[in-house]
């Protein structure tokens, strides 16, 4: 006779102690410091959030200390920080970002309410950080248009950048088909239907089984 | 028949169908977010446009070249042999499949270089691999490659490479810029203000 059919009260008690033990595993397993909280699609649909920006006018705010509601970090190295930056700002060093200080430092702030507006020496330094922390739940962070450089060319008046557009990006500063039209002698020619673009795409099946 | 058996048998079946549950969520394959963000303070996706014109004019064949603007703007205008993704239209029909290709090199173009640099995030994000953005746009492209600005004549000699270099890129792409006097002419010492560095490389 088997041992199980002798006695269930042990395999009970066997089994209960398994399932116990794994859910004590999933329950006490290190939650991961950051996770998703926009899916993809969300993440490209909040890139038109105009609440993502801060403008370079809304810095004398800051620099006057007339509010304790926002912090700017400049994610440039140390020295070069050191060598000036906007004042009232922090360091935070783009490669220290991931620190596990760093990143309970970032809920605290989102916990407080607090805008966190992100900068670097351009405005495409801040771009990829400030996208992270919206996709990861940090809906409080801005990125800083113009970054450092186009701070420090208006310091003396921000106030008059509202009307000035130095510091937008994503706009034709060229009439590019009149500039690049070819003249005599391009190699290349305008007739784009003359030319069709070679399109690649991935092939979606797998060719494993039959070998190619 | 075994009464243990029984109950381990309906156990069984209650975790398996348990682990269907699991499965429901139609999220597209990611890589976690510290490995984003370690991805994201890299520099090294970041080509310039003298690096993309030398690309054009070999013709290199792993160049895949991808404009993220609206649909109008690219057929306004778009660098050679560039295809067209919009920004908004990553997930939408099958513009997923132009990435991931093994020995392609994509390289986002867009005005500047801030929607470039989103979709090189959200591509990232879905584990695309050798990816890269074109710093300064078609901005910087029209500036370096179109419209070459002649260094100073202090300059250092290799600013002068380079500037040869786009003249005969401008050449390439729309055929003009042989007006260049030769040496002999006196050159007229004239200041301008540089707001960019753009003729040692940089826009």
């Amino acid at each position: 006779m088997h041992i199980h059919e002798l006695n269930p009260w042990r395999t009970l008690i066997a089994l209960s102690a398994f399932i116990v033990i794994l859910i004590i595993g999933f329950l006490t397993m290190p939650k991961p410091l950051i996770s998703y909280e926009k899916t993809i699609s969300e993440s490209v649909n909040a890139l038109v959030e105009s609440d993502a920006y801060f403008y370079p006018w809304e810095l004398e705010q800051v620099i006057a200390k007339e509010t304790d509601t926002i912090v700017l970090f400049d994610l440039r190295n140390n020295f070069i920080f050191g060598q000036g930056h906007i004042p009232g700002a922090e360091n935070l060093s783009a490669s220290t970002l991931s620190r596990e200080e760093n990143i309970e430092r970032m809920k605290e702030l989102r916990d407080m309410g607090v805008t966190v507006v992100l900068y670097g020496d351009t405005q495409l330094d801040a771009n990829g950080p400030s996208m992270l922390f919206r996709q990861v739940g940090f809906n409080n962070v801005k990125v800083l248009l113009g970054g450092y450089q186009y701070y420090l060319q208006h310091k003396d008046d921000l106030y008059s950048t509202v009307d000035d557009d130095g510091y937008m990006k994503g706009v034709a500063r060229f009439d590019y088909a009149e500039m690049a039209a070819p003249k005599d002698g391009a190699t290349l020619s305008n007739d784009q239907d003359a030319q069709p673009v070679q399109v690649q795409r991935r092939q979606k099946s797998n060719v494993a089984a039959g070998g190619c | 028949m075994n009464k243990n058996y029984i109950i381990l048998t309906i156990l069984m079946l209650v975790l398996a169908v348990g682990t269907l549950f699991l499965t429901m969520k139609h999220e597209p394959k990611q890589i976690d977010p510290q490995e984003l963000l370690q991805e994201i303070i890299q520099p090294t996706r970041y080509v310039s446009t003298d690096q993309v014109a030398k690309m054009i004019i070999q013709g290199d064949p792993s160049l895949m070249l991808v404009d993220v603007r609206s649909i109008y703007e690219y057929e306004e205008y778009t660098l050679p042999g560039a295809i067209n993704v919009p920004l908004e239209e990553l997930l939408v029909n099958d513009n997923l499949l132009y990435f991931g290709i093994p020995g392609k090199k994509v390289i986002f173009v867009s005005n500047d270089d801030i929607q470039a640099d989103q979709m090189w995030v959200l591509t990232k994000r879905l584990g695309y691999g050798s990816t890269y953005v074109m710093k300064g746009g078609i901005n910087c492209w029209m500036q370096t490659i179109i419209d070459p600005q002649r260094p100073a004549e202090t300059a250092a000699a290799t600013d002068f490479e380079t500037y040869s270099f786009r003249k005969g890129a401008q050449m390439y792409f729309t055929g003009a810029g042989s007006e260049d006097a030769g040496s002999g002419q006196v050159n007229v010492q004239v200041q301008r203000r540089q707001k960019s560095n753009v003729a040692a490389g940089g826009c």
